[in-house]
This record gives structure tokens, C-alpha cells and sequence, in this order.
């Protein structure tokens, strides 16, 4: 009996503390506004909550099933002062499928996934103080290009799930120069275990690092994550992007190495807009190729969860064109084969939007 | 565990102090400078330039939004992608032109 009145007092101290972090996360924050005030930002328009995000329609055909795939990504931007942001971004996409063999109608159930909710306290130039649900800063797709309107191939990189998706916590960030020629930029996290609906995440602990350097436009950084549970694995990472200056061409490379194998993905997207042959129609053509291994490691990855590892050696070389019809709107079609223990083609066709609408009065108040 | 808590909370607020000296610091510092280039045609030049350099990382440029949108956007993408106070009030300065 006492046995089990301690193991149901450790259960309930372990669910309160999850509440205790994010007390701990609370005070944070309100110890750095009152030690900062509200200082104001020279800037000469105030800003107002948006809604914006992007919509598409796919068509993928994976070793000849087809799949129709809606998505929306809502994003709501809410800023208040000079230095709060409030920002929050679901995501409801679909996979809507045949049944395997048969003839039958499209089916499937529609994914609902809240990315990130978090509130953003800018203390000063060189930190941002983040707390609640936020996308893991590992690498650059995860933060950066997984906005399908963003994204050059519509396909995730296999080694995507290493490292990323969501976590909830607190996070420390920013960006500040070192010298004129070299821009440094970090982020560490901690993020609690939940298993609350819409805010699954892992405790783990982690970060990355980068440094930009703005005259040859490179940047190379690397990311770490630390998993403070289960079987405490760890991760680790390395990223290079380059835009070299007069090509319109976009160069990045990730590595990442974690405990269900390693990998890395390379893609180049280059516009036509110097080719003065259909100009008009050409400097809005992007041709994009991307080469991407992943060497499965001793431990089999798990298969749950809308991303998740192969489990045996993969690579796979992808080509797409997208074509940008008009500001925030472009077609995409891409091409891809699977090498692995099967080898197969992956084909993707559609259309993605991004759209921004003021939720506030344009005119200065 | 509650240890680790405090100092975490102690280096965060020691770290946050430092940086704000360090950042009005930084911000006389640098005011000959941003003086230097006060005009329009320059700051606008500088933005753009910023604009590409950053933003162009990522995504295809935008075209420009109202003012008070795009306030918001890049306060967004400066915690999104960690860009720097400098290249903030550069970029937003180019794109409200």
C-alpha cells in the first residue's frame, strides 16, 4: 500500500512539473521586462497582427499510388509594444489515398498539428526570449524552408525528422554582427516531455550556431540536441548555404547524424532570369536539383509520426521546376527516385500560396 | 533539478543584462555611422542590399506590403531568422519605400 501511495506521489509530482517549468518560464519573462522597461524601437510604423500562411494542392504518385494532398498553413502574427510578438502556426494537410489494389474513391483523415505557439520578448539586440511551443532549431529546413510556399522541392529531405519538429519550453536567440564582415547568430532551447494532444515534445536540450557572412552570402553553422530522456541519445548537425552574388543560384547542404543513422542532403535552385530568351517568362523559372543519402544506424527508427526515418540505407536524387506565376503564388512539379532496399519513382504536381491579411486598421493610428 | 532551474534563470538574467549594456553601448557607437549615411537614397541602397542578402537566403522576394504589415513581418523574421537590429531597420526601412 505505501508502495503505491509513493508510486502515485511520484506520478503525480512528475505530472506537476511541466506546470513548474513553465512558472519558472513566467518569471523569466517578467524579470526581463522589468529589468528592461519598455523601451521604444525607431521604427516608423507600428506594427499589426496579421494572418498569413500558405495553402496548396498536390498530386503525389509514390511507386505508382497516388496520393491527392491538400495543405494549409495558417500563421498568425499578433505584436504587442515594441518588443512582444505573439505568433502561432497550425497545419492541416491530408493524404488522400485509394484503397491499395482497388478503384475505389479518394480517402483519408486530415492531419491537425499546431507547430508553434510562442511568445517572442525582444530584451535587446543581441537576444530574443522565447517561451511555449516552438519549432526546434536544428539545422535550417526545419525554421526556415519548410513553408511549402518557400520550399524549392515539395518532398522533405530524408533526414528531416533528425533532430526537428516541435518543442515546448523556452528558447534564447538572436543575431548580432562580430564585425563588418561576419554576422553571428545562435539559439538554445530547453524543452519539457509532454504528451498533452497538440503539444507532444521530447525534454531535450539543444542549439545551433551560425555565422553569415554577408558580402560572399554564405553561411555555415552546426546544431546540437541532447535528448534528456529515454535513452539520452544525441544528435548532432552541420549546415552550409551559399548565394553566390551575380548568379541567380541558391546552394545548401545539411548533415545530420543522430541515433537511427546519418545523412545529408545537397540542392541547388537556380532562376532564369539572366537567359534574355522568353525573359518574361524565364526570370520566373527555377530548375532545382537536390542529392540526398541516409545511412541507416543499428537501431531501427521508429515509425510513428507524420515524419519518420527509413529504416535501411537510402539515397535518392530529386529534380523540380517551379514556375512563380505571380507574388506568393507558384506551380511545382518535381521528380525523384528512390534507391533503396525497393527502388522506385516519386513524382509531385501542384500549386502552393502564400497569402497575408491585416487583421488591423493600414493607416498609422 | 530546481538548482539547475535558478542557475539557468540566474545566467539567463546575468546574460540579458549584458547584452543590453552592450547593446546601447553598441547603438552610440554606432551612430556616426548610421549619421554618415543618413540619406534616403543611401539607407534605401543599404536595405535593399540587406533585403537580399538575408531574406534571399530563404525565399523569393516578396513584393512589398502596407507599412504596418510589414513592420510585423519582419519583426517575425527577425526572431525567425535571427536577423540582426541593424539589418531590421534597414530592410523594413527598404521595404516601406
Amino acid at each position: 500500500m505505501a508502495n503505491l501511495l509513493r508510486a502515485d506521489e511520484c506520478l503525480r509530482s512528475n505530472r506537476r512539473r511541466p506546470v513548474f517549468e513553465f512558472w519558472i518560464l513566467a518569471i523569466m519573462l517578467i524579470a526581463c521586462t522589468a529589468a528592461f522597461g519598455q523601451e521604444t524601437q525607431d521604427l516608423s510604423e507600428q506594427p499589426v497582427p496579421i494572418l498569413t500562411g500558405s495553402a496548396g494542392y498536390f498530386t503525389n504518385v509514390t511507386a505508382g499510388e497516388n496520393a491527392l494532398v491538400p495543405i494549409v498553413m495558417p500563421v498568425a502574427l499578433v505584436p504587442l509594444g515594441d518588443r512582444w510578438l505573439v505568433e502561432s502556426r497550425g497545419r492541416f494537410s491530408a493524404e488522400f489515398e485509394r484503397p491499395k489494389g482497388e478503384d475505389g474513391p479518394y480517402g483519408g483523415t486530415v492531419d491537425k498539428t499546431l507547430d508553434y505557439l510562442q511568445v517572442d520578448y525582444i530584451a535587446n539586440s543581441h537576444l530574443t526570449i522565447t517561451a511555449g511551443r516552438f519549432l526546434t532549431p536544428f539545422g535550417i529546413y526545419n525554421e526556415r524552408l519548410y513553408p511549402i510556399w518557400i520550399r524549392d522541392l515539395q518532398v522533405t529531405p530524408l533526414i528531416f525528422p533528425i533532430g526537428t519538429g516541435s518543442s515546448d519550453g523556452a528558447m534564447l536567440r538572436g543575431g548580432f554582427p562580430l564585425n563588418s564582415g561576419v554576422n553571428l547568430n545562435y539559439a538554445a532551447y530547453f524543452s519539457t516531455a509532454s504528451t498533452v494532444t497538440a503539444f507532444e515534445s521530447d525534454r531535450t536540450t539543444g542549439g545551433r550556431v551560425g555565422f553569415f557572412f554577408p558580402r560572399p552570402r554564405i553561411e555555415v553553422g552546426a546544431s546540437w540536441q541532447k535528448l534528456l530522456q529515454e535513452d539520452r541519445t544525441q544528435s548532432e548537425g552541420v549546415h552550409f548555404a551559399w548565394q553566390p552574388p551575380p548568379v541567380p543560384l541558391n546552394l545548401r547542404f545539411e548533415y545530420a547524424r543522430g541515433h537511427f543513422g546519418s545523412g545529408y542532403w545537397v540542392e541547388g535552385a537556380y532562376r532564369f532570369s539572366q537567359i534574355q530568351l522568353w525573359n518574361s517568362a524565364m526570370r520566373r523559372t527555377e530548375f532545382v536539383a537536390r542529392m540526398q543519402q541516409f545511412f541507416a544506424g543499428e537501431a531501427s527508427a521508429p515509425s510513428d509520426g507524420e515524419y519518420h526515418l527509413p529504416h535501411s540505407n537510402v539515397q535518392q536524387p530529386d529534380f523540380g521546376l517551379n514556375y512563380y506565376i505571380k507574388d506568393g503564388l507558384k506551380a511545382s512539379a518535381a521528380y525523384g527516385r528512390w534507391l533503396g532496399k525497393r527502388n522506385y519513382n516519386v513524382w509531385s504536381f501542384g500549386i502552393a500560396y502564400r497569402f497575408a491579411i491585416p487583421l488591423g486598421r493600414l493607416e498609422p493610428q | 533539478m530546481k538548482i539547475k532551474l535558478i542557475v539557468l534563470l540566474g545566467l539567463v538574467l546575468a546574460f540579458t543584462l549584458y547584452g543590453s549594456a552592450g547593446s546601447i553601448n553598441r547603438d552610440s557607437a554606432n551612430t556616426p555611422v548610421i549619421q554618415s549615411n543618413s540619406s534616403d537614397d543611401n539607407r534605401r541602397a543599404e536595405g535593399e542590399q540587406r533585403f537580399r542578402a538575408n531574406c534571399g537566403r530563404c525565399h523569393a522576394a516578396p513584393h512589398k506590403f502596407p507599412p504596418r504589415m510589414m513592420a510585423t513581418i519582419v519583426r517575425h523574421m527577425r526572431v525567425r531568422a535571427t536577423i540582426t537590429d541593424d539589418d531590421m531597420k534597414l530592410i523594413l526601412f527598404y521595404m516601406t519605400q
